[in-house]
């Protein structure tokens, strides 16, 4: 199998973080490493057991398949397979999954000699998963308020919580979060297309360099942030998404249960025109 | 240092949080839907807890039985409501109403003549309106206990259930411009925004105002009763019936009660109170649903009152007090809006389904 050109120098031994020289190998084009194995494990695990769910569920209509957290009854304790049990062993696999695919990420990173930065920031969209149906049903104490496994039902989860507390639109956080998030998407539109549009002249002309970019967003809004600080740019507000919509759920619930529009009051009592 | 100062900020975080986290025990969250639906209500158990216990001690003691009533013919003198109970029964609700309405037992002389209990006139030969309006009021929880069992149930209410005590109740409310919602609970049209075309059109009028004022009055219900969203709806689908609690046709029944209450015996009254009782625009005031709830999904914490006192039962009203003149249409008020769908669209997309209500009782 050809080789890429920066192949050689991930195809290195060393680096792993456990495991040692055991699982140090590659599968075709696919470094495998110890969490690879555990990747694979719990991936295939929690999706046999969706697909088992689904089939002792009502439906195999994929908008409709639901696994349902247990009733809140069953508190931090394990539920009945069929009551929710699927969903707990379920969300173990997929946290599982998930932070061997994180260390999987960490042990490349160590082979290439570059940053953590990939492992951490796909580490935060973990962290905000493991929020919604670890960190807040374990403040609330009952795995019954993680949210279910379904396209429909957990938007109906999502719709509902936001309206136990009124208007989540109120919720400071979530005014930071998705401020985050459509800055990110503005962000990654400016600069994709500047990107695409450099990459392809006219025809005849040659390909355009980081001098037009900067000339052009100079012109454009009267600075440019740089072929590198885009890159920061765009992993700071992606961070900061997931990171505040982390917080936005953790505190609804756990350290606020009245609803959002009235925690503002701060706002209308402030002693300069109350 | 540094290291110092991320360990202080660290442990302060976690002080934060932890303290939070220790009192999460005083939260209670009741599910009310499939698991995972998140169809949940939120409480604050301690201070659910506190605030009964509070309402326990102010709440005036059921009164001993009544005793025997004296043999013979009736002693009735003016007594135009309340007459078909026994007179030591009669006498009994008397003290109470004192309690619930008054403010202490003793405190007879804010309906009555204390030379003359029997009068309608004080020695200066002035109405007594409180006691004009407590004969409507005591035909109008008669109605309420007997025609309205399906928002009250067979808890009932008392005059103690709205006025805890004191001579105006919570949440009364006049004409104004920021009451205009709460007009759904007299004479206003129907709370439904339900969009069924994608932009607005002559067919389509419904206006975000509106839906502001629709969200306006579901706030006004939420904070009355102390629960969210989700104790009556479905949020994936608001106007559905089929999905929603049994508490929102619970809720439907209040609303209509609130309107027989409101168009039937408070509005009307608005010749007989004191002008000081009435509002800017010389309205009766008129009841929401915190009047009742007090910040309570159950009014009371759902005690018992009125099953220890006879008299708030029964559907004898054929009582020959003379009726106030029926509530009509106030002057219109000032157009704030105007995309208001017509009453006929607001008609046709009505649910079909809407639960039945109880037919109007007088």
């Amino acid at each position: 199998m050809a080789m890429l050109s920066f192949e050689k120098k991930y195809r290195v031994r060393g680096g792993t973080l456990l495991g040692g020289d055991l699982f140090d190998f590659w599968f075709g084009p696919f470094y495998v490493g110890f969490f690879g194995v555990t990747t694979i494990f719990f991936t295939a695990l929690g999706t046999l057991l969706i697909i088992y769910g689904a089939a002792i569920g009502p439906t195999w209509n994929l908008w409709q398949i639901n696994i349902a957290p247990p009733d809140l009854k069953y508190g931090l304790g394990l539920a009945p397979l069929a009551d929710g049990g699927l969903w707990q062993m379920i969300t173990f696999c997929a946290v599982g999954a998930f932070l061997s695919w994180a260390m999987r990420q960490a042990e490349i990173s160590r082979k290439l000699g570059m940053g953590m930065h990939i492992p951490w920031a796909y580490g935060m969209a973990v962290f905000a998963y493991v929020t919604l149906v670890v960190i807040r049903p374990v403040l609330l104490g009952a795995w019954g308020h993680g949210f279910p496994y379904g396209i429909f039902s957990h938007l109906d989860w999502v719709s509902n919580v936001g309206y136990q507390y009124l208007h989540f639109h109120y919720n400071p956080a979530h005014m930071i979060a998705i401020t985050f998030f459509f800055t990110t998407t503005l962000a990654l539109a400016m600069h994709g297309s500047l990107i695409l549009s450099v990459t392809n002249p006219k025809k005849g002309e040659p390909v355009k360099t980081s001098e037009h970019e900067n000339v052009f967003f100079r012109d454009f809004l009267g600075y440019s942030i740089g072929a590198i600080g885009i890159h920061r740019l765009g992993l700071f507000l992606a961070l900061n998404a997931g990171l505040w919509s982390a917080i936005c759920i953790v505190i609804s619930g756990p350290f606020w249960t009245k609803g959002w529009p009235e925690w503002w009051g701060w706002w209308l009592n402030l002693p300069i025109w109350r | 240092m540094r290291t110092l100062t991320r360990v202080a900020l660290a442990g302060l975080v976690l002080t934060a949080t932890g303290c939070q986290f220790f009192a999460s025990k005083d939260r209670d969250v009741v599910q009310k839907g499939y698991r995972g639906t998140a169809m949940e209500v939120n409480y604050v158990a301690r201070n659910q807890e506190q605030a009964m216990a509070e309402l326990a001690k102010k709440m005036p003691a059921i009164l001993p039985p009544a005793g025997e009533s004296p043999p013979g013919p009736l002693p009735w003198q003016n007594v135009q409501v309340l007459n078909d109970i026994p007179v030591a029964e009669f006498n009994r609700t008397m003290v109470a109403m004192a309690t619930w309405v008054a403010g202490g037992a003793g405190n007879c002389g804010y309906c009555h003549n204390l030379a003359a209990f029997a009068s309608d006139t004080y020695p200066d030969g002035k109405a007594i309106y409180t006691k004009a309006v407590a004969r409507r009021m005591i035909q109008m929880t008669r109605n309420i206990n007997s025609e309205w069992t399906e928002h009250v149930g067979n808890t009932g209410v008392t005059c103690y259930t709205c006025h805890m005590g004191k001579p105006l109740p919570n949440g009364l409310w006049f004409y104004t411009n920021e009451n205009q919602l709460l007009r759904h609970y007299l004479d206003g049209g129907g709370a439904r925004v339900v969009s069924h075309t994608v932009a607005p059109s002559p067919e389509n009028r419904s206006s975000v105002k509106q839906t502001e004022w629709t969200y306006a009055l579901m706030i006004t219900q939420s904070q009355a009763l102390g629960v969210n969203c989700t104790f009556c709806h479905n949020s994936r689908q608001f106007a559905s019936w089929e999905q929603a609690p049994p508490q929102r046709v619970t809720a439907y029944a209040g609303i209509q009660m609130l309107r027989d209450v409101n168009t039937n015996y408070l509005a009307p009254l608005a010749g007989t109170y004191h002008p000081s009782r009435l509002g800017p625009m010389g309205d009766a005031p008129k009841a929401q649903c915190v009047t009742c709830h007090n910040g309570v999904y159950k009014p009371l914490y759902g005690f018992q009152m009125a099953k220890h006192y006879p008299a708030v039962w029964g559907t004898h009203t054929d009582w020959t007090t003379p009726l106030p003149p029926p509530f009509t249409t106030p002057p219109a008020p000032p157009v704030i809006d105007t995309t208001i769908v017509a009453d006929s669209l607001a008609a046709a997309t009505a649910p079909a389904v809407a639960p039945v209500v109880p037919p109007t009782g007088r």
